[in-house]
Formats: C-alpha cells, structure tokens, sequence
C-alpha cells in the first residue's frame, strides 16, 4: 500500500501566454517548464523555491486551477483529462490556502463554509451534512462544535481561521492534500501547532499531502521528500534527511546556507550568498537555469543543455552535470563543497 | 536626567482611541541602545512592535488617546521639543526608519536616485541637487546598489533592489540611530541573506546603531547585539543576545524560541495555545499569565522589570 503511486506527473508545463496591448504576443511565461514526479499514498512531499521558481503555478496545475500546456497528470490510475475527469478529481484532492482569511467568505458563517462543499457534491440530507461538519470540526480541534458553527471567519483568529481552512479541504474526505503555504501568514507559535494539525491528519486518514514552502527549516517536521523548484524545474530531489545533510545542488547548497537558525554566532559573520537575481521566465535562460549565478559553473557544459537527471545517491535526484559520471574524469575546476 | 547611550526610551506609552476606548498598543516601555549596537525587537502580531517604532519617531496617526514617556538621544529629551522643531532637527536628521514594507513605498514616478538624494535636500544638507545626487551615489555603494541605477524607477529595480533604495534612504543623513521595521520579512530567503549581510557591513563600517523590528527571531539573530521582547504592548525581557538566543528567560521568550523550527540539529518544536489578550482591557497582573505554564498564585499582581545577573531583565515573578 504504502509504495502505490498516489499522483503521477509527466512532464507537466504550464505556460502563461503574455501579451502587449491586449493583442501582440509577446512570448510565454515558462512558470512551469517540464516537472515530472510520482506521489506515493500516505507520503507527504515539501516542494521548496523561492517566490517566481513556479512552485505555486505547480500547485495550482495540480489541482486543476490551471490547465497544463503539455503534459499529464494521473490520479489513482486514470488520467485527468476533460471536465467530467476534473471533477471526479476535484472531490478528491483538497487545497489549504496561504492567507486563511483571504481564502474564506467573509459573509457566510462556519456552518455554511463547510457545507458548501457537501451540497455541491451532492448530499443533500441536513444530518448527514452535520454530521460530517462535527466529525471534521472536531479533528481540528474546533470545539464546541454549536459555539463555533454560527460564527463569522473574522470572529476566529489566524490559527483558527487556517484550522476552518483545513476542514474545509478535509471535509470531502480526500486522499491528497495540496497545502500551499498554509503557515506563512501566521505567526510563529501558532505556526507549529497548524503543521502537527496537518501531520496528525496525514498519518491518520493515510494521505497524501503536497507542502508547497519557501521555508526550508519547516519541512524536516513535516515531509519525508523535498523537491527543490528553480526557474520552473525540479531541479533536485531527496528524502529530506539526505538532503539537508547533504545537498548537492549548488543552488540548494546557497539555499540552506542563506538561512538562519537562531543563534547569536550568527551576528559575526557575513553569509554566502550566489550574485543575481532568479531567472526571468519570459527568456529562461539555455541551458541549466542556474548557470548564470552557479559557483561552480563549467564553460562549455553548463549553458548548452537543461541537465538531465542524475542519481549520485539512491533516492537522490539532481539536475546538475556535477554528478554526471562520465565527466567525473575530467578534473573538476571547483568541486561541489 | 540624561541617560547614557545613543538612544534611551523611558516608560513610553502610545494608547490609541477607537469605539471601543483606548487601545494600549505600547503600555510602558523602556528600552537602551548604546551606539555601534543593534537592539532587536521580537515580538508576534499584535505586540505592538509597529507601534513603539512609530512612538519613538513621533509618527503618530490621527487617533492618538495617549502619547507620554520619555526618548533621550545622546542625553537630549526629544519628546518635549515641539514638533516644528522635532520635525527639523530630529526625524530623518539624527533619527530614520526603514518602515515595514518599505520596497513598496517608494515613489512610482521619481527616479530612485532622486528620492535617496530628497532628505539630503529637505533638511538642508546639502548645498545642490548634484552634491545631494553625489551623496546619494556612495550611499548606494554603501547598501550595493550599481550606480547607474540613480537614474531608474522604483519598478524597474528587484524587490531585493528597491529595499536596498528604502535602506540608503535611511542612511544618506547619517542618523544616529536607525529603526528598522521588519526590513526582510516580504523578502526571499537569498534576498533577505543578502540585506543581513549590507546591514552588517553598514554596521560595521559606519558604526551605525539600529534598532531591528521583527517577528522573525531566527534571522534577528543575523544583527542582534541584544534583544528585546515585546508581549500584549510591554517589555517582557531584555538581554544580552548570545545569551537571549541560548537560553531566554520569560516563559514567553522560552515558548516562542521554542516554535523556532532549526535546520541544524535537532529539537522538539512547541506551540503556545490561546491568544494573546485583548489591548483594550489588558487583564491586571501579568499578561502572559493565562498562557503560561509556570503561572502561580502572585502572577496576578503586575510585575515590575526584575533584574537577573548583570544586565538582563525579566518581567517575571519567577525570577523574584
């Protein structure tokens, strides 16, 4: 059970067509450019980037907000492709929002919010309804169910604004979770709470969760892979021990380095961080999209062809030629430290 | 009497009038920077860290119910200077800020070389528009902006770029201190390491003292020299910061570095359950008291800043 693919996703892109004054195209906004990955059941990924690497648009791809340009994705065994597929998928998948109060009505109560969803999938019976409203109420710890089902979004506060939004995607009773920056906008001490929420839920109702962060240091609570987004490609890979001990990615590398743990050494000395800006999407640029600010940039190589994947470590996915092992003889001009 | 220290602030307390009746959004602090240093203030929505930011540059909104305490800088007591005079002397001249979301605050239709130069100009401090234009130039070397960006717009610049600007903006008087309201919090991970490392460098070379605002502790601790913790608008510690980030004293600061998720090492995380209170009607003893697991029987008197060792402070009964 565990090993069954959940999600499969097949080289998956989503491009924004961009035009000038409404009618001259200009070219396509690479947001998600070739992303392909399997999702087991009961296994909770962190897809991290930093804001404009596309990870939001994979989320939203995902869950059938936008329609890939090319590519596929395959739920349970069938493949989603038309309206009648999306909306089997739908009410599968559930979606926690980033800015809770933003993602609820401000003019329907609690008990409204939540049965919404009910209705339109089709259970009409009042009971039946309340009682899937107390059951999901209760398991995020929304009690007393009467106090709080006549209330208003903004008579609740954050940490109970984003629990009302994690009932609501629970409530369909779904096998995926796709959470896209559930915690950002809440602060720090509620912050934890809301993630055990979501791991407890995870372990209990075996499902599969997509934790879309910017915030590496969450996700070791949280996930058992890590996919790590830079200019619209998953460009590394790993279980998400493996790769906070050891990344291999220099872009991964900069990325772990640049954050901050607590600690008042930190004062003393300067970061490293890589020159330049993300990669503009409209004119990615050839090769890998890194290249332009990689330490360990190799002439010749590096700016000619996206690299394909490589497996330096069992489970361990990277896009980098550093671990490509039939350059391995050539001497390497700066090793991936 | 004067206080040592580039910038003192004493029993400072900033109450808001609304429907309901005063909010007591800053209720009594008191606060020392020495120069060269940077003090942080963390603290979680709602604290009122925002608002002792404002208190101390006197920006104040409209609805202002109380205004009262003392800001000594270097020795002189600029909350009793009329305001012409604070406006003049003091705001943007010996005391900046860098408010929160300041990439956003620039002015869409002037080139950024332009407004950095502006206060330059306003305060009288320089001679031309091309001396301050001059001026404005080695700040941008400063904070690590390319020169010829003088002559952009705000849109035309990265968001790492454009606080970079709201940054050199704050720099170009050399002020004496510099209240840094959240400067990386809308910021990228790469970004934000990049401005730590231009503020320490400013640090560092120019001697500039700030006092850094924040929910963000683990990335306070990039600048902290000592820290500051703000709960429901008060003080609740105060202390030197590698002893702060190692082991906090109040049970506040110990739940909240406690829900500080860490890349390295391991570590259990906690979570603080209820809500902090109501600013309208602050319950009578200690804030904290109904969230807090070491409460007991005294916790309902208020308790005054206690001293422990040296120079740390703590608004805890515990350490009586």
């Amino acid at each position: 059970m565990r090993d069954e693919v959940l999600l499969s996703v097949r080289g998956l892109h989503t491009w924004f067509e961009l035009r000038r004054w409404g009618f001259v195209r200009v070219g396509h906004v690479h947001a998600v450019d070739g992303v392909s990955f399997d999702l087991h059941r009961s296994e909770a990924v962190a897809v991290v980037g930093e804001s404009g690497s596309g990870k939001s648009t994979l989320a939203k791809t995902i869950l059938g907000l936008h329609l890939p340009t090319k590519g596929e994705i395959v739920f349970d065994g069938r493949a989603v492709h038309g309206q009648e597929d999306l909306r089997w998928y739908r009410s599968r998948v559930g979606y926690v929002q980033q800015d809770p109060y933003g993602a609820l009505p401000p003019f329907m109560n609690l008990q409204r919010i939540l049965e919404e969803p009910l209705a339109i999938n089709g259970i009409t019976s009042q009971e039946e309804r309340l009682r899937r409203i107390r059951k999901v109420l209760d398991e995020v710890k929304l009690t007393p169910f009467d106090d709080f089902l006549p209330r208003f979004p903004h008579m609740l506060s954050g940490g109970q604004q984003q629990r009302l939004v994690v009932a609501r995607a629970m409530i369909l009773e779904p096998k995926l979770i796709v959470a896209d920056e559930p915690v950002s906008m809440l602060d720090a001490s509620v912050r934890v709470e809301i993630l055990q929420l979501l791991r407890g839920l995870q372990a209990k109702h075996n499902l599969s969760v997509i934790y879309i962060t910017h915030d590496l240091s969450t996700v070791r609570y949280f996930c058992e892979r890590v996919f790590v987004m830079y200019g619209g490609m998953i460009i590394e890979q790993a279980p998400v021990g493996e790769l906070l001990r050891n990344p291999r990615h220099p872009y991964t590398q900069a990325l772990l380095a640049a954050i901050s743990d607590p600690d008042p050494e930190n004062a003393t000395r300067m970061k490293e961080v890589p020159p330049g800006e993300p990669p503009s999407l409209l004119h990615p640029p050839s090769g890998c999209r890194f290249h332009p600010r990689c330490p360990a940039f190799m002439q010749g190589i590096c700016e000619v062809e996206v690299p394909p994947d490589f497996q330096p470590a069992t489970g361990h996915h990277v896009a980098c030629y550093l671990y490509d092992e039939r350059r391995q003889a050539i001497p390497a001009a700066s090793s991936p430290a | 009497m004067p206080q040592n220290g580039v910038l003192s602030v004493e029993d400072l307390r900033l109450y808001f009038r609304t429907s309901k009746g005063p909010v007591q959004a800053v209720d009594g602090v008191t606060l020392r920077l020495e120069r060269g240093r940077t003090v942080v203030v963390v603290g979680e929505s709602g604290c009122g860290k925002s608002s002792l930011a404002r208190a101390i540059l006197r920006l104040l909104p409209r609805n202002v119910d109380t205004y009262a305490g003392r800001v000594w800088l270097n020795g002189v007591d600029v909350m009793s200077l009329p305001e012409e005079r604070f406006r003049r002397e003091v705001r943007w001249v010996r005391l900046a800020m860098v408010p929160q979301a300041a990439m956003n605050s620039l002015n869409p239709v002037v080139r950024v070389g332009d407004q950095v130069a502006e206060p330059l100009l306003v305060h009288g401090r320089a001679a031309s528009p091309a001396e301050a234009l001059r001026s404005a130039q080695e700040i941008f070397r400063q904070v690590g902006v390319p020169i010829d960006f003088l002559n952009r717009y705000p849109f035309e610049l990265s968001g790492g770029m454009r606080q970079r600007v709201a940054i050199a903006m704050a720099l170009i008087t050399v002020p004496d201190v510099v209240v840094l309201d959240e400067p990386t919090s809308a910021l990228d991970v790469l970004t934000q390491a990049n401005i730590m490392n231009v503020l320490k460098a400013i640090k560092r070379d120019m001697g500039a003292s700030f006092i850094l605002i924040t929910h963000d502790i683990a990335t306070s601790s990039e600048l902290a020299d000592d820290a500051a913790v703000m709960y429901a608008g008060q003080v609740v510690e105060v202390s030197r910061a590698e002893q702060f980030y190692r082991e906090p004293l109040h049970p506040y600061s110990r739940a909240l570095m406690a829900s500080v998720p860490t890349l390295r090492g391991e570590k259990t995380l906690g979570f603080i359950s209820g809500r902090p209170p109501s600013l309208l009607d602050p319950p009578k003893g200690c804030r904290f008291a109904d969230r807090c697991p070491a409460r007991f029987s005294r916790c309902s008197e208020e308790p005054p800043l206690l001293k422990v060792g040296d120079d740390r402070l703590v608004k805890c009964w515990l350490y009586a």
